[in-house]
């Protein structure tokens, strides 16, 4: 072939790619089979206000429904809690509900546990071997049965408690990975009444938060997130100082004016030696310390042990940086110290979380504007961390015969309590999973639940309000799948066992209870026809306006023990294993419940800009000192297990610590979540007594390969400006 | 001299790369068919013409929204239970209904997704139906008469002394 003809062919072939490119065939266009009920306008969207499910935190929702599918969430402008935004997580509810892998009808298992093998059957096929298993334990030892579901509120908690107690037994777990259960007992011990503290941020002028990393994951995230927008930038002279304690620079660390890297487990007593330090130059609150019957000469000789020096060594700090900021907090009122999860899931957690508490309380930042009330909602469970080692022996030794479980607890419960082997022994269990996720794989049952946005439901949001808010869930699509409602099934099953069981749950639906529920809470607060009340209800969203004032205040206990927070331990050998280990909540995932939607997965962590995967940080100088460099594959090794995933060079964490996100490796979970990343609860060794000590296990760390696959959206060193960080 | 023919073939080389980027500007690149087969051979000149059936009747949703809408196949199935049901083409309707699936009609008049196009506005403001899709009791089989071009959309928008600003339709 000549030349030319080559030349005057492929550019003729490049042409017609082009304009082949180009063309553009007729769409189809697909009317209504049977048009819906509601006579539903097409191009018009309909708003529904409703509640989010993502976190315990309620923030409100308003969903646009169009044609009957649900196209966007956003936040409600009208809720307390959120104020009209809302997070990723709750952005992303929608693809729970349009997710391609959920459970579209109920199953049963066949062939060998675990191995994935399932069978549809039909709902009447399905309540009927729930109720006949139901029925044949009532009669022979009802307390066999075992109920576990996350920490619930509002309705489904009285539900599900009645069901239980009624039912005749006492093994209900309400069990979440990153529950404030410390904060609860910490509170009751220190102020005698369990509960959540509401921090008024807003109002502050110096923010002192012990690894509480509010604005990803610390009770309420997006109230406290919009709570310290305001706080910098809503008042014309005043910009609130904001310190940050804690050994990893998490997002919220990076908002910070100053972050102080303190030792793993030390935060407590960095407390104390400030409140020590205050109390010494008499930088203290009298009026308050008189208030709560404490005497400053016997709180400095209970803390003669907390010296400045002596502090600054345990923490890792240098003497004058704690002197500083001990001075500036107790200086500048108001003032408030936040304590978060970052020092609570240690051993000494329970009594570090107390010292910060000590240190509200002698500078007066108490029950005061800027300081910290008790929230309005906050009851909840306080021991579930203690009820589940007891439920794991009662597994082991056959003591439970029928599990329910709503949730994926065997990706969310460190192995190390052995729930996993001990949940194997349990002869017949049911999960309501709406994916075939970990817990759901290796049931013998499965009844789907509806997505959030097909169920009735009320959550009292947690923390973030000093009143009592009641938020309502509300189906906004008609169910996709062949799936029923959790509670429903309950109620379904109630009626079919009879006796006193129907009796104390007499309702048809969850539709019917949230509907009693609601009267119940609010209608005596408003008074006037319930009717229009439901449906204000339902136009808001919730009711926001529960005529509960301001609760109570808090008041040190006078028997309390002043908090006396001991060294922290660590599962491991300092020699073997030199690294300390810490395990955070990922701003996508949470504590994994994120994980199955891909739009979560595809959300870049803020500082490190990862998607797609899981990965430890490391700071360079370890690094550098192992061997490894960024998107190397290493190994991880606990004293309980070995994991391999991709390291991040990180300079903003300690060079004694490493960081795990939590959220991955998932068995199941969905195509999007499954077999991706690692659990890093599986490293997890839990010290003697501890209860949620999720940061006291020690690692090593060793380079396998070049080769991590890791994937990061942004620049190879994340999104900061790594020049700026340093320790 | 050599110098010379290379600038001449240079020069006749970007002419006709500009030629080429302005025809492709000018052609005509949309190949959709103007009036496609569709899958029932539904009448306009049958219900819109000879019945008189007025356009609101079956898209209904033409005054109150951004689309017009079609008829859902039960609608159509409702009036045809009872109407000519011997024709071969309601045998089709009929035919659908009975595998309860949705008849796949061809869309015959469309504007990309940069635009922002709504029936009802237009409605409104008095435009006869068959400024833009013609005279479709007319038309045994819908074809499409407009060219949806932006040119033509701003000949009327000027002609009526509408907004032209940029944001009307492409917000």
């Amino acid at each position: 072939m000549k030349r030319r003809t080559f030349l005057q062919l492929s550019g003729m072939t490049a042409a017609s790619a082009l304009l082949a490119g180009c063309q553009s065939k007729n769409e189809k266009l697909i009317p209504y089979l049977i048009p819906p009920d509601e006579g539903v306008t097409p191009g018009k969207a309909t708003y529904y206000a409703s509640s989010c499910t993502a976190c315990p935190a309620g923030c409100g929702i308003v969903v646009r429904v169009s044609e009957g599918r649900a196209k966007k969430i956003e936040g409600n402008p009208g809720h307390p809690v959120n104020r009209g935004r809302l997070c990723a997580r709750g952005q992303a509810i929608v693809q729970e509900l349009y997710h391609p892998d959920r459970v579209a009808q109920p199953l049963k298992r066949v062939g060998p546990r675990g191995s994935g093998g399932f069978q549809k059957i039909t709902w009447a096929e399905a309540l009927g071997l729930l109720t006949a298993n139901l029925k044949e334990l009532q009669r022979n030892g009802p307390d066999r049965l075992a109920m576990m579901t996350p920490q619930l509120s509002g309705s489904l908690s009285a539900l599900v408690d009645r069901f239980m107690r009624s039912y005749g037994s006492p093994h209900h777990l309400s069990y979440e990975l990153l529950a404030p259960d410390w904060l609860r007992r910490a509170t009751r011990t220190s102020f005698g009444q369990p509960g959540l503290p509401y921090y008024d941020l807003a109002e502050t002028r110096y923010l002192l938060s012990f690894g509480a990393d509010f604005v990803e994951s610390h009770l309420s995230p997006v109230q406290y997130g919009n709570a310290f927008g305001r706080m910098r930038q809503e008042r014309d002279t005043v910009r609130g100082h904001f310190t940050y304690v804690g050994g990893r620079m998490s997002l919220t660390a990076a908002s910070a004016d100053r972050w102080m890297p303190v030792r793993p487990g030390s935060e407590g007593a960095l407390a104390l030696g400030m409140v020590r330090l205050i109390l010494a130059e008499a930088r203290y609150d009298k009026a308050a310390l008189a208030a709560h019957n404490l005497k400053a000469e016997l709180l400095l000789d209970h803390l003669k042990g907390f010296d400045l020096a002596k502090v600054a060594d345990l923490a890792g700090l240098s003497k004058e940086s704690v002197a500083e900021v001990a001075r500036e907090f107790a200086t500048t009122r108001p003032s408030l110290a936040m304590a978060g999860e970052g020092l609570a899931f240690q051993t000494n957690g329970r009594e570090s979380v107390r010292a910060v508490h000590l240190l509200n309380l002698v500078t007066g930042n108490l029950n005061r504007s800027g300081g910290v009330y008790p929230a309005g909602a906050s009851d909840g469970p306080e021991h579930s961390f203690a009820e589940l080692p007891a439920l794991v022996e009662k597994m082991r030794t056959g003591g439970i015969k029928l599990a329910l479980i709503k949730g994926d607890l065997r990706h969310s419960i460190p192995p190390a309590t052995g729930f996993q082997e001990a949940l194997d022994k349990v002869p017949f269990i049911v999960s309501f999973s709406t994916l075939l996720d970990d817990t759901a794989l290796h049931a013998d049952l499965i009844l789907p639940d509806h997505a959030a946005l097909e169920s009735w439901g009320d959550v009292i949001p947690r923390g973030g309000l000093r009143q009592t808010v009641y938020g309502l869930i509300q189906p906004v699509v008609t169910p996709l799948h062949d799936t029923r409602q959790f509670g429903d099934v309950l109620l379904a099953a109630a009626s079919e066992l009879g006796g006193a069981v129907s009796e104390v749950l007499p309702w048809k639906s969850c539709r019917e209870l949230v509907r009693e529920t609601a009267g119940r809470r609010l209608a005596t607060a408003r008074g006037g026809d319930f009717e229009t009340l439901w449906v204000e209800l339902l136009r808001r969203g919730g009711g926001f306006d529960t005529g509960t004032g301001p609760g109570t205040t808090y008041r040190w206990v006078a028997a309390a023990k002043l908090p006396t927070p001991d060294l922290p331990a660590f599962a491991g050998d300092e020699v073997q294993f030199p690294l300390h280990l810490q395990l955070f909540s990922s701003t996508a995932f949470h504590d994994g419940r994120g994980a199955p939607l891909p739009w979560l997965q595809q959300l870049p962590d803020p500082m490190s800009t990862v998607v797609w995967d899981s990965w430890i940080e490391i700071n360079p100088k370890t690094a550098a000192s192992l061997g490894i460099s960024q998107g190397d594959l290493v190994e991880v090794t606990s004293p309980r297990s070995t994991l391999r995933l991709p390291a991040v060079l990180y300079p903003g964490i300690r060079p004694d610590l490493v960081a795990i996100p939590l959220g991955q490796g998932h068995k199941g979970a969905g195509r999007y979540a499954k077999d991706r990343g690692v659990n890093p609860l599986e490293l997890l060794v839990l010290p003697e007594g501890s209860e949620q000590a999720w940061n006291a296990t020690r690692v090593r760390v060793t380079r396998i390969s070049g080769k991590g696959d890791l994937v990061t959206a942004g620049h190879p060193q994340g999104s900061y400006r790594s020049d700026l960080i340093g320790i | 001299m050599k110098k010379i023919w290379l600038i001449m073939g240079g020069g006749c080389v970007g002419a006709v790369m500009c030629g080429a980027l302005a025809a492709l500007y000018i052609l005509p690149l949309d190949f959709r068919e103007r009036s496609p087969v569709q899958p029932i051979a539904f009448s306009h000149v049958v219900h819109a013409g000879n019945n008189a059936i007025p356009c609101l009747y079956c898209h209904r949703a033409a005054d109150q929204s951004r689309l017009a809408g079609i008829p859902s196949v039960m609608e159509c199935r409702a009036c045809h239970l009872y109407i000519s049901q011997e024709s071969a083409e309601i045998k089709k309707l009929i035919g659908y209904w009975d595998m309860k699936t949705s008849i796949p009609w061809v869309r015959v008049n469309t504007l990309p997704d940069h635009v922002y196009f709504s029936h009802m506005m237009h409605i409104r403001a008095g435009i006869d139906c068959s400024s833009c899709h013609g005279q479709v009791a007319g038309m045994e089989r819908i074809s499409r008469t407009a060219s949806l071009k932006m040119g033509w959309c701003l000949g009327c928008h000027r002609q009526h002394r509408a907004s032209i600003d940029c944001w009307t339709c492409h917000i």
